[in-house]
């Protein structure tokens, strides 16, 4: 512990030349502006600047790429907010209540509590790295195909109905998801599935064309359907000191941005759709254990900070598996490692003893990175608020504009725009019949993920479907799944126990 | 004001995606190279170290793609449909030769023009240290009385390392279980867990953990011994005559213009000689094996036919 200190200071001293701390503020500008940005995330952003690094060493280089990682991850957000257009998987949720409050004119509010959790979360997580990363990173192996595929079910019952309206539609809509995320080559076999013979559904649908139609697009068509009139105001006007939040908003945001910090932390270690995971499963605590549950979904400030918070701090704990063992549970840390190999630094489970200075400059520049981040964002959050004075007659095109060429961006194919416009089409009529979009993209993101490690599951134990009870943790998560099903049971078992009793 | 924010973040957007921009001189925006497999596989580490010293012999940058999925066919396709202006390569892995003979792909190798190969690196078969077979005598007599028991993962069904492994089988009469991961980092992970019994990797793939002693080469199907690992025997050495490994090169789509692929060639033929790649490459443990266009073409034709003959024998 007290080693981990020492290491820290210098980690410290080694972050806080002026050379880096100049390479932490860019990559934390240009990490907001491709978190604002819908369309090109985090991936592009890093791939496209790793060849600007070539000239730095190794810990500037990557202090540089991982202030863009944790710097999009702030800015992720923005156009859930304001326009619900949501960038990424890890800013679905965010549209939910964060664009209800921004139809509320505190648009204001949400952009600033998603910039203090963030850091609260990110400063919390960043001391977990320190401390907590060897035995962490070994518990992450312990994550094997059947493992896998029981958090991803437990992940699926308890997160499908994460916005608590009607589990029938929720189910239905998580089906939709399953479905569309066979698209494409088979993962096992290699075989075509609902492909029609088009190169382009080879690699599947494209998760941001379908989270920018739903949710972006379907918004734009649902104002157009609402008389004219509607569309020549603007949304209620922010006053500016209803621009940051109040104290009562930081009362009521402050445990869930500690809840959602655990909890992506937790998450963040485990390989695959981390982002997801936990930004869903922060939501649904807070829904659960809200004394006003009926306010989430019309702008409930916890619905925002919490998930964003688990955002970022499993962004964080990424980190973890990739210094600790040299393996990227993502694409964003797979990136960062081709970067540390360019750099002449083999990642591997002695990459900590042999490079000390890259790894613990790293971890402090990442805290200074969150001061930074937070200084530069919160004096934004005017600028962000006031784009909604935009009468919807003008601002509508443009958001229409800004979907097309983010998308465009994500993968330079107009098929993917084809089939942002499609889903945009569908987004409205769910709308219309009150059908929710979170369910259809939670599956979308875990179903293949799902059906892969069932399969590779059965494969290892020769069909036998007793593996996914016999190991403890895959054990433990199954148990959970049923609990969690048979729980309003017991529910109304005892309540009418009760009755009967009286 | 609001028009002012609108345009500053349209500007933004069009600096962050680059302008591509009509001029003679080739090449006058980034080459991509697509990567038909995951993020943190050895293609994938070894083209990004090159596309790293690359770039300044090219004077644009070199970016890498990954489009992973069934076994590199997406990939591969993508890469054959894009415009053959020498902007889009392709990594040539053995799949490539491996692929269109067990599934009805697009493309061949015909699809392409050859532009370099770069590493020819030999197949292996890892362990845990603490595996309950010490040899490779024990790991065989233990698969022969037990068919179908170990676990042996790969990066992708009908991939190199998987047919790797089902040429091994034969050769050596017994029978594994192969489990399909999507690419060589997430199998490394899933035999570190201990989830599975063997990995069928190639360098670089699982090379840090053989150096800290976590994993250990069960059978290495090499000509020679490695340099790194001195006292490692090939399984030839052992009586097993069976040796193959995988090359890895880049290929541009049919009807390149020869002069783009001489440009194209000579930058990577520098970058591969640059000392800096040189050493990345020593420390990957991947073994640098160059060959022009011809040549290369030459050895895809070869395994072309000696894959087409193999997979034929085991569908059999």
């Amino acid at each position: 512990m007290f080693e981990s200190l020492q290491h820290l200071a210098n980690g410290f001293g080694i972050a806080g030349t002026i050379h880096n701390l100049f390479y932490c503020l860019i990559g934390c500008i240009v990490g907001t502006l491709i978190g604002v940005l819908p369309g090109i995330g985090p991936i592009a952003g890093i791939a496209l600047l790793i060849p600007a690094t070539f000239s730095l060493n190794a810990t500037s280089a990557i202090i540089m790429l991982a202030g863009i990682y944790y710097g999009a991850m702030y800015g992720g957000s923005t156009t859930s907010i304001l326009l619900n257009v949501p960038g990424e998987t890890a800013s679905v949720i965010t549209c939910i209540d964060g664009y209800q409050m921004a139809q509320k004119g505190r648009a204001g509010p949400a952009l600033a509590i998603v910039s203090i959790g963030s850091f609260i979360a990110g400063t919390i997580g960043i001391f977990g790295l320190v401390f907590l990363a060897p035995p962490l990173a070994e518990a992450a192996l312990a994550f094997g195909p059947p493992e896998y595929f029981s958090l991803m079910v437990f992940g699926f019952i308890v997160l499908s109905n994460v916005t608590g309206k009607s589990l029938i539609k929720s189910l239905m809509m998580a089906i939709v998801g399953l479905i569309i995320g066979t698209i494409g080559l088979d993962p096992v076999t290699g075989n075509e599935r609902f492909t029609f013979g088009s190169i382009s559904l080879l690699s599947g649908i494209e998760f941001v064309a379908v989270a920018i139609g739903l949710f972006g697009i379907g918004e734009v068509l649902t104002n157009v359907n609402q008389p004219s009139e509607l569309l020549d105001q603007g949304v209620i006007m922010p006053r500016l000191r209803e621009l940051y939040p109040s104290l009562q908003d930081l009362k009521k945001s402050i445990g869930a941005i500690l809840r959602g910090t655990g909890l992506g932390f937790g998450v963040g270690l485990v390989p695959g759709p981390a982002p997801v995971i936990a930004t869903y499963s922060s939501y649904m605590i807070e829904r659960k254990i809200s004394k006003h549950p009926e306010e989430f979904g019309k702008g409930a400030i916890e619905g925002v900070a919490g998930p964003e918070s688990a955002n970022n701090s499993a962004c964080q704990s990424a980190f973890i598996p990739l210094f600790v063992l040299g393996i990227p549970f993502g694409p964003v840390t797979a990136i960062i490692l081709g970067a540390l190999l360019i750099h002449g630094v083999n990642p591997g489970p002695m990459m900590i003893g042999q490079h000390p200075e890259l790894f613990w400059g790293v971890i402090a520049s990442m805290y200074i990175g969150n001061f930074i981040l937070l200084i530069l964002n919160l004096p934004l959050v005017p600028l962000f608020a006031n784009i909604l004075r935009i009468p919807k007659r003008i601002l509508l095109p443009l958001v229409i504009l800004f979907c097309i060429t983010g998308q465009y961006t994500v993968n330079n194919s107009v098929f993917d725009i084809w089939m942002m416009l499609i889903f945009g089409v569908m987004g409205f009529l769910m709308r219309k019949w009150a059908y929710e979009g979170a369910p259809l993209l939670l599956a979308l993101v875990l179903g293949p993920k799902l059906e892969v490690a069932f399969r590779q599951s059965l494969m290892i134990s020769h069909g036998n479907f007793g593996i996914f009870v016999d190991r403890p943790v895959s054990m433990a998560f199954l148990l959970a799944t049923v609990i969690f099903l048979l729980l309003p049971v017991f529910k109304i078992i005892v309540k009418s126990l009760k009755k009967g009793g009286t | 004001m609001l028009r002012k924010v609108i345009v500053g973040l349209l500007v933004s957007l069009v600096f962050l995606i680059g302008v591509p921009l009509q001029a003679a001189e080739f090449p006058t925006k980034e080459v991509q190279v697509i990567i038909p497999w995951a993020p943190g596989g050895a293609t994938d580490l070894i083209f990004r170290a090159l596309a790293a010293t690359t770039g300044k012999y090219l004077g644009k940058a070199v970016v890498i793609i990954n489009r992973p999925g069934a076994g590199g066919a997406v990939g591969y396709t993508e890469g054959m449909r894009a415009a053959p202006d020498g902007y889009t390569l392709t990594s040539a892995v053995t799949p490539l030769t491996i692929l269109p003979h067990q599934v009805t792909t697009a493309f061949t190798y015909k699809n392409f023009d050859a532009v370099i190969n770069v590493v020819s690196d030999p197949s292996m078969f890892l362990v845990r240290s603490d595996s309950q077979w010490k040899t490779l005598k024990e790991f065989v007599d233990y698969a022969k009385k037990n068919p179908g028991m170990i676990t042996v993962g790969n990066s992708g069904a009908g991939g190199g390392v998987h047919l790797v492994a089902l040429a091994f089988e034969k050769a050596a009469g017994v029978k594994f279980n192969h489990i399909p991961f999507s690419g060589g980092g997430p199998s490394v992970t899933a035999l570190l867990g201990g989830h599975i019994h063997a990995v069928s990797v190639s360098p670089p793939e699982g090379i840090e953990h053989v150096k800290s002693g976590r994993l250990k080469i069960m059978a290495l199907f090499a000509e020679k011994r490695f340099e790194l690992f001195p006292d490692v025997p090939t399984v030839r050495e052992q009586g097993i005559n069976f040796v193959m490994g995988m090359w890895r090169g880049l290929i541009a789509p049919k009807g390149t213009p020869p002069d783009v692929i001489k440009k194209l060639h000579d930058a990577f033929k520098q970058g591969m000689d640059d000392p800096v790649f040189r050493k990345n490459a020593r420390d990957m443990s991947v073994n640098l094996h160059y060959l022009g266009p011809e040549a290369f073409e030459k050895l895809m034709a070869h395994d072309h036919e000696f894959f087409g003959q193999l997979v034929k024998e085991i569908k059999k």
